[in-house]
């Protein structure tokens, strides 16, 4: 059947892009159908299933904080997402708690995705919740100052900026919270 | 000039030209190689600013435009679509026509389809560095600039797929069918990754996103980087393509097998475990089109491996072909659950990614424009020796890049899998690796500098090299 692609364009195309569809299409249409996950908003209050809570969607405040973390491209430092390795539930762990792991159901409300694929910093999946305003505040305008030998760049035009400020706080805080896992709530507001 | 028997075994990318070299106009691929090698330079001095970060990270700090978040993206969209694209059409635009027989069904349609791309290219610019980003990685445009890429795709495409309808030949050279390929997979990929993905949001949304970045790679820079090396390969050795038809079982398994593994992008991340086992499975099975490829390339060379001594065309096309076995034996690795664990997310990851793009498609992007542009302006190359130089200087920048990195990435996976080290102690230890990162790049820098201004020299004849060549094809 293949030989006629070789001398004729048509027959060519035709193949190349059935070839093309079989796979386009069961990796993406089929997955989402099947696995219903990936559209239903985490909600749970029964404690012997894991850490309970509600997806809730965002507030304007916490959307346009989060547009700015797209904006600045925070995305390529840093990634969201607990990985179901042991490392990353510490690491994205509390005072001797470890984090749960990401579900795809605490990520229906995100639109763009910041999963990420590269960790310059650390992950933010549960950053929520894990430094007060002030904090990130002193942490925007020279990282260094917290952190010797940081990276992360700084960011004046955030810091000196109130309103912008606040929406980018508000947006961390709300990261990895559906999910009420957080055993210590002191830096909260 | 009809060929009527099919051949399956050696072949040479043309017959006998039914039209006469000199009846190429080929001013769509000069514009189109001009302006990509000119992005190379610009966008390579973006490169080299955010690996200084990555040592300064004060450096240019308060200027907003200039941060990091702004600059990567530009760094990355433009290498992909300013540079390496833009070339790999211009040379498509070089060899379609020679390969057929024919002169391209319209040089007005290709001038627009360069001059489009060109607007495309400075909008990209203008919109990344003001923050107008839609976050999605490859995807970053915003989507007044996807469209124009959309309407551009389609002259391309039309121009490359009349050209081929007129064509003299009956039975078509490899290179002819990753170029269909790639037009053909590109239309969906590109909808997928741009539109698509658009409607859908969380999980959803990052798949479609995945699938559109890897086949970016694995679609697109794959199959049209493959094209010149098939075609160039052969033509700067004068040496026949060892077999048709093992390029036919790396073609069709490619065209099978590639689309898969997108979700390779999320090994251990909230996705679907059957999907990533799925995307395992495939990305495994990638070495089928990978080897046979490469394979047929080192067949070709048997006996002819001396050549590489004095020919820089066939020296960046060979050692693009290794880098293009070793990061697509790279890619299957890392997708195995446990080599996944250590190098996801580390620069590993960059070192991989940089292999694939710099060191295989752009070695045989810049090979294509040292056998190809001479022979359209019909002059010989300024200077062989420089050539050599900006070989050596991608080379060992590129080695210092890529080998450091994965050292680095490797180092920094195994102090992440051992969480008693705090974040920041491996943030430090990757110091020493990013310096050299820097230094790698401006020796790599250097080598785009020396091909620019060889290029420039030769096209301009500024140096008195107006010999017209003897022998064009
Ligand atoms: C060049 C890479 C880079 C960019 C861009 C970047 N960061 Fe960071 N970030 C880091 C590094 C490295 C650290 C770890 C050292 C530190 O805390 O400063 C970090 C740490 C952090 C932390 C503390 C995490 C913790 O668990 O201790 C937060 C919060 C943070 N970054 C938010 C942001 C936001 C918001 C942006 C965008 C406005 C951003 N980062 C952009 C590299 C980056």
């Amino acid at each position: 059947m293949l030989s006629k692609t070789d001398a004729s364009a048509a027959a060519f195309a035709v193949a190349a892009v059935v070839f093309f569809l079989i796979g386009g299409l069961l990796t993406t249409v089929v997955p989402p159908l099947v696995d219903k996950t990936w559209g239903k908003p985490f909600e749970n209050s029964d404690p012997s299933k894991g850490p309970i809570g509600k997806l809730e969607p965002y507030t304007d405040l916490e959307r346009k904080g989060r547009d700015i973390y797209v904006r600045e491209g925070c995305w390529y430092c840093h990634t969201q997402q607990t990985r179901t390795l042991l490392a990353d539930t510490k690491r994205s762990g509390w005072r001797g708690v470890d984090a749960p792991i990401s579900t795809p159901d605490e990520f229906v409300y995100d639109s763009p995705h910041m999963f990420g694929t590269k960790r310059t910093g650390p992950d933010l999946s549960r950053v929520g919740g894990k430094y007060d305003a002030q904090w990130h505040k002193t942490h925007f305008r020279n990282p260094r100052d917290l952190v010797p030998g940081s990276i992360m760049p700084p960011f004046p035009w955030i810091a000196e900026n109130p309103e912008e400020f606040d929406a980018m706080v508000a947006y961390l805080q709300k990261l990895g919270r559906a999910k009420d896992w957080r055993p210590d709530h002191d830096y909260e507001h | 000039m009809q060929e009527k028997q099919l051949t399956t075994g050696a072949v040479s990318p043309s017959g006998a030209a039914a039209v006469s070299p000199s009846a190429h106009a080929d001013t769509t691929a000069k514009w189109f190689l001009i302006s990509a090698i000119g992005y190379f330079f610009i966008v390579g001095i973006i490169a080299i600013t955010i690996a200084a970060k990555f040592v300064w990270p004060e450096l240019l700090g308060t200027v907003a435009p200039l941060s990091y978040g702004r600059l990567r993206p530009l760094h990355v969209n433009g290498m992909l679509f300013g540079w390496l694209l833009a070339a790999d059409m211009g040379l498509t635009f070089y060899l379609v026509p020679r390969l057929c027989g024919v002169r391209i069904w319209s040089e007005k349609l290709g001038i627009a389809t360069a001059a489009l791309w060109n607007v495309i290219i400075l909008g990209a610019v203008v919109s990344l560095l003001a923050g107008w980003n839609q976050g999605l990685e490859y995807a970053e445009l915003p989507l007044a600039l996807d469209i124009a890429v959309v309407a551009a795709w389609i002259m391309f495409g039309f121009n490359i797929f009349a050209t081929i309808g007129t064509r003299r030949y009956a039975q078509m050279y490899v290179s002819l069918w990753y170029i269909m390929g790639t037009i053909l997979w590109t239309a969906f990929v590109y909808l997928t990754g741009n539109f698509a993905v658009l409607a859908a949001t969380g999980v959803n949304q990052a798949n479609l996103n995945w699938m559109y970045v890897h086949n970016a790679v694995g679609l697109i820079f794959t199959p049209v980087g493959l094209a010149l090396a098939y075609y160039f390969i052969p033509k700067s050795g004068n040496i026949p393509l060892f077999s048709h038809k093992l390029s036919m079982i790396g073609f069709w398994s490619l065209a099978f097998v590639y689309v898969w593994t997108g979700a390779h992008h999320m090994l251990h991340g909230p996705i679907s475990q059957w999907l990533q086992t799925i995307a395992i499975v495939f990305s495994v099975m990638l070495l089928i089109p990978v080897w046979t490829v490469v394979y047929n390339f080192f067949a070709t060379m048997k006996g002819q491996w001396q050549q590489l001594r004095e020919n820089v065309p066939l020296k960046f096309l060979m050692s693009g072909v290794v880098f293009y076995l070793l990061t697509c034996f790279q890619g299957p690795m890392h997708s195995l659950r446990s080599v996944n664990a250590i190098v996801s997310k580390t620069d590993w990851i960059p070192g991989h990614a940089h292999m694939a793009v710099l060191g295989a498609f752009s070695f045989f992007a810049v090979a294509g424009c040292y056998y190809a542009i001479p022979r359209m302006f019909n002059r010989t190359l300024y200077s062989d020796a420089l050539a050599n130089w900006s070989y050596w200087l991608l080379m060992i920048g590129g080695l210092g890049f890529f080998v450091t990195l994965w050292l680095g990435g490797v180092w920094q996976g195994w102090q992440w899998n051992n969480p008693a080290i705090p974040f920041i102690d491996t943030v430090v230890a990757l110091k020493p690796v990013w310096l050299v990162r820097f230094v790698s790049g401006i020796l790599m820098f250097a080598g785009i500098v020396a091909f620019l201004y060889n290029v420039l020299a030769t096209v301009t004849g500024a140096a008195g090299v107006e010999k017209p060549r003897a022998a064009a094809a």
